[in-house]
């Protein structure tokens, strides 16, 4: 359920967020969108991997926190246990609305129903008490500024990736050590073949758009696959 | 060949005829008086204490079901916080079972002048890191006429607001703002009791003292019960209050004619479930003294705190009367003290601790967190027999210096005082100023106070402590400007941090609110 509303210190001059992370939040999430541009701060703590969309039109990238739905090996109890988390989770409940007017300035909308909605005078203020936005609302903005940026530079990403044929499927394998069996499906990942064959020229040009380090992160970012299955195991052994 | 080795091997046996002779470590501690005091002394030392050490300390408290507790002090320093915390106390459950509340700071409301809007914050965090000069530079040239503590910390505006200086989510005793508590001292004494004896293994005695068995010496050998005979030990604590059962021979010092309140009425009055709490004491200036009124989630402590030499009883009552707003005059407690302490605190084998040391009257609510240093020293440096007098003597230069500094910055509130009532202006009079705060107050309408004033590593009061109460009540001197400026603190930043904090903090009401409905009644009994 969803209740998205645009916000303003009128309507909202009381509204308190909570920002404790916990599966009580809509924290316990196996995986999170993430935008090229913050690729670099991703993948030094998570997978990223390439889905596409129901109408295989379309790729999204996403930071992949655990092995089935549900579950995010980074959520231990009321810490969040990275040094980064994607905008897509840090921005909640707040979200980027456009007026129906074309070309209309995007505006910041929250959604009323989410529980991060804080209740008990808990949580953190988004006005303060004359209307002015708190500190936590000026983030969040920026956050929510960057998220759209990077969002609307995505389809670039993926259509030059298209264009080398730098995308592969990926079917992850993963067998624990209590000797259970894992399989990640479905997904997409840098074709490093293909890659590593792309002359001077490809490259220079994947460059100059600004593609080529999100690329390099992208696949640098695979190596937290054994970190995660280590987390994995170590929930396992705890019981 | 010294002596008794000579004789060990001549002989096999001596008798060792004294005490201090003994080799054995002080382990048999035994406390008599069970206040605040007495109790918290025994969580320390028996949370302290290494159960598998060779010779274990041993507590034992005797209590005495004839004597009442005094049980008004109602406000900790932030040095509660390390003390619960070395106890082994959650804050959940300390908040929960004495009714506290988060205090940080206290406000003096008339204390400079009487007049309408005289009232300034002494906030327990200090100013932001600075050179004292550029600091006060920087609040006169920056800070657009906003009051001192609001200019140098963010605890002043969370202080107004009502919020509380930390989130649920913190971890216990980390706070966003330096803060202490506002508590109910009997609920206090009772889950200290309750802590010492369920989980720390203090022995439990309620007993009436009789008697106080010596060595020639003078050293305690034992005390004497009505029902469980003599109890030995090898050190003692004297938590017996006024009383001072076991250093009542010690000379008294008598500090009255500096701090000459020696009276207080004290009130209860309740209040309504979800009304705000003050962050903060208040302490309002009348024409004899001063009313503190502390704010629990349950109720308000109200006190009219007074001298018998300027203001009788009944006036006393008229005057409380009149600060709760009611036209009767409240049933209240009359406390009667003197501002004073021991000549020395640990004689021979006992120290005294609590109001058995002294007392100062309560403006600064500094009973609490002198029993929790007399205990930090007495653990920082374990009584050896060998060393004993050594021992005593250094605790008694430390505690004597400590109690001069707080009767000094006591006396510093009435010393800077414009009021005109005759308290007040005898408060002035010349022959009541200790020497050494007449000549910093002489120094400070040059320059402000600095850690050059206050020497000790860990003095009671910092400088910031002088500087909160200084420009809360007069003017700022202007710096000579003879030499080049210290960096100038970032007061912006001051200002975009309380920005955050105002944002981020719970009122007060709401954080214990919340904790109450999260740890029901049933969750706690589980716990103890």
């Amino acid at each position: 359920m969803s209740n998205h509303t645009i916000l303003t210190s009128e309507e909202h001059r009381e509204l308190r967020v909570s920002t404790t992370r916990e599966a009580g939040a809509g924290d316990a999430v196996m995986s999170a969108l993430v935008v090229p541009d913050e690729f670099r701060r991703v993948q030094n703590e998570y997978p990223i991997l390439f889905r596409l969309n129901l109408e295989r039109d379309r790729y999204t990238a996403l930071a992949l926190f655990g092995f089935e739905n549900g579950e995010n090996l980074f959520l231990d109890g009321d810490r969040w246990d990275a040094r980064y988390r994607p905008l897509s989770i840090d921005i909640q409940p707040f979200l980027i609305g456009r007026p129906a007017t074309e070309g209309g300035e995007a505006q910041v909308h929250v959604d009323l129903d989410s529980p991060r909605i804080a209740t008990g005078g808990e949580g953190v203020r988004v006005f303060d008490e004359d209307g002015r936005p708190t500190p936590y609302l000026e983030t969040i903005a920026e956050q929510l500024g960057a998220l759209d940026a990077g969002w609307r530079g995505s389809d670039d990403f993926f259509a030059a990736l298209t264009r080398y044929d730098l995308i592969e499927p990926l079917t992850i394998d993963v067998t624990l050590d209590s000797g259970s069996e894992h399989r990640l499906a479905g997904y997409h990942g840098i074709d490093e073949d293909r890659l590593q064959a792309l002359d001077a020229s490809e490259l220079g040009d994947l460059h100059e758009a600004g593609h080529l380090m999100p690329i390099f992160m992208a696949l640098a970012s695979l190596s937290n696959l054994a970190k995660l299955i280590a987390r994995k195991n170590a929930v396992v052994a705890r019981g | 060949m010294p002596l008794d080795t000579w004789l060990n091997g001549r002989t096999g046996t001596v008798k060792q005829p004294m005490t201090r002779a003994d080799n054995r470590p002080v382990s048999r501690i035994v406390i008599v008086g069970g206040g605040t005091a007495g109790w918290l002394a025994a969580c320390r030392i028996a949370a302290a204490a290494d159960p598998a050490a060779e010779h274990p300390v041993e507590v034992t408290l005797i209590e005495s079901p004839d004597v009442a507790t005094i049980g008004v002090g109602e406000g900790t320093w932030p040095t509660m916080r390390a003390t619960l915390e070395k106890i082994g106390i959650a804050e959940a459950e300390f908040l929960l079972a004495c009714d506290a509340s988060f205090k940080q700071g206290s406000r003096f409301i008339g204390w400079a002048t009487g007049a309408e809007g005289d009232a300034y914050l002494h906030p327990f965090t200090p100013p932001t890191d600075a050179d004292p000069r550029a600091l006060v530079s920087a609040w006169q040239s920056q800070a657009g006429g906003r009051s001192f503590a609001e200019a140098v910390t963010p605890q002043a505006g969370v202080t107004q607001r009502r919020l509380a200086p930390r989130q649920r989510s913190m971890p216990g005793y980390a706070g966003a703002l330096n803060y202490g508590y506002h508590l109910d001292a009997t609920k206090l004494a009772g889950l200290l009791a309750r802590h010492a004896t369920g989980r720390l293994g203090v022995r439990h005695l309620r007993d009436h003292m009789t008697e106080v068995e010596r060595a020639e010496d003078g050293d305690v050998l034992a005390v004497h019960t009505r029902s469980h005979g003599p109890i030995d030990g090898d050190f003692f604590l004297d938590c017996t209050g006024h009383a001072a059962l076991l250093v009542a021979d010690v000379p008294w010092i008598d500090r009255s004619g500096t701090l000459f309140n020696d009276r207080a009425l004290a009130v209860q009055v309740p209040v309504a479930p979800d009304s705000p709490i003050a962050a903060q004491t208040d302490a309002t200036a009348h024409r004899a003294g001063w009313i503190w009124d502390i704010g629990l989630p349950t109720r308000r402590g109200v006190g009219c705190v007074y001298a018998s030499s300027h203001m009788s009883d009944d006036e006393a009552a008229a005057t409380l009367a009149g600060y709760l707003g009611t036209a009767e005059v409240p049933t209240a407690r009359r406390l009667m003290f003197r501002s004073g302490h021991r000549e020395r605190f640990w004689v021979g084998n006992c120290l005294a601790v609590g109001l058995s040391a002294g007392f100062l009257e309560p403006l600064e609510a500094s009973a609490i967190v002198t029993v929790e240093l007399s205990i930090d020293a007495l653990l920082g440096d374990w009584p050896t027999r060998a060393a004993l007098a050594i021992q005593a003597k250094r605790f008694n230069e430390l505690f004597r210096y400590r109690w001069d500094r707080i009767v000094e910055f006591l006396k510093l509130h009435y010393a800077l005082s414009r009021r005109q009532e005759p308290y007040w202006r005898d408060h002035r009079a010349a022959e009541t100023m200790p020497d050494r705060l007449a000549d910093l107050i002489a120094l400070w309408t040059h320059r402000p106070p600095s850690s050059d004033d206050l020497p000790m590593v860990d003095e009671v009061f910092p400088a910031a402590s002088y500087q909160y109460v200084l420009y809360g009540m007069t003017d700022a001197v202007q710096t000579a400007g003879q030499f080049r400026p210290e960096p100038a603190p970032n007061l912006a930043a001051v200002e975009q941090r309380a920005r955050a904090l105002f944002a981020s903090l719970p009122t007060n009401r709401a954080y214990l609110d919340a904790l109450r409905a999260a740890h029901g009644p049933a969750a706690l009994e589980q716990q103890s």
